[in-house]
C-alpha cells in the first residue's frame, strides 16, 4: 500500500492532517512534518496503524479438513 | 487506520500573499473589490444608519515587506463593505459595513468571509510548500460541504 498523507481544509479553516498506509512512529513523523507547514498542533490521535510493525510479515497457513 | 492530527492555521505572511488569499476568498462568497490596494485607512462611510462591525484574525501576522503593511483591500456585495487591513498590533482584520445589517449579521458575514480566508491561505501554503519539498500530489478534491481535501504521496 502506498504511503499517503491527506490534508483537509474545512470551509470554516479547520486543518486535519491524516496519514494512510504508513506504520509504526513514521506516521506521527510523516503528519507532524505536514502539520508544521500549516501551523499549531492541537491534537493528536493514535490509531492502530501506529502499533503495527513496519516492514512486510509473511507467513503460511495449512488448512486440513477434516475426514 | 491512520494517525490524525488536528491543526490551527497560523497566517503569516506578507500583505501580498494575504491579499490574494482574501481575493480568492471573496471572489468564492461573490464579493467584488470595491478598490484596490490604497494606501492609508479613514475610508469609513459617514452616515449614522451605517452599521459597523470589526473582526481580529486570531493567528495572524501581516507582515512587513513586499507589499508593505499600511495597505488595504476592499470588497462590496449587497451594500455591505468589508475592508482588509493590518491592525496595529500586525494582525489580519477586517471591518464590516453596511446599511440595514445588524451588528451580529455583520459579524456573522466577516467571520465567513475570514474562515473562507483561512481556507484559501492553507491551500496555497500546503500546495506550494509540498510542491518545494518535491512531494507529489495524487489526487485533490472539494466535498459537497466544501471541505478541500489534498492526498500527497510520504516522501
Amino acid at each position: 500500500m502506498a504511503e499517503e498523507i491527506e490534508i483537509s481544509i474545512s470551509p470554516t479553516g479547520q486543518v486535519t492532517v491524516r496519514t494512510i498506509g504508513i506504520k509504526g512512529p513514521k506516521c506521527v513523523q510523516a503528519a507532524e512534518a505536514v502539520a508544521k507547514i500549516i501551523g499549531q498542533i492541537e491534537s493528536r490521535e493514535l490509531t492502530s496503524e501506529y502499533y503495527e510493525a513496519e516492514g512486510h510479515v509473511s507467513g503460511q497457513i495449512e488448512v486440513r479438513g477434516r475426514r | 487506520m491512520s494517525s490524525v492530527i488536528l491543526v490551527t492555521p497560523l497566517i503569516i505572511a506578507n500583505w501580498s500573499v494575504i491579499s490574494a488569499a482574501v481575493l480568492g476568498a471573496c471572489g468564492a462568497m461573490g464579493f467584488t473589490v470595491a478598490s484596490g490596494a490604497v494606501s492609508g485607512s479613514g475610508r469609513a462611510r459617514s452616515g449614522s444608519s451605517v452599521t459597523r462591525a470589526e473582526i481580529e484574525v486570531e493567528n495572524s501576522e501581516v507582515l512587513a515587506g513586499g507589499g508593505g503593511t499600511d495597505e488595504e483591500m476592499v470588497v462590496e456585495k449587497d451594500g455591505v463593505r468589508a475592508t482588509f487591513s493590518r491592525d496595529a498590533r500586525g494582525a489580519l482584520k477586517v471591518c464590516m459595513e453596511g446599511t440595514g445589517y445588524s451588528k451580529g449579521q455583520l459579524k456573522q458575514i466577516g467571520q465567513e468571509l475570514m474562515e473562507q480566508v483561512t481556507q484559501q491561505y492553507v491551500y496555497h501554503r500546503v500546495v506550494t510548500e509540498l510542491k518545494e519539498r518535491g512531494m507529489p500530489i495524487v489526487h485533490e478534491e472539494v466535498e459537497a460541504d466544501r471541505t478541500v481535501k489534498i492526498r500527497v504521496r510520504n516522501w
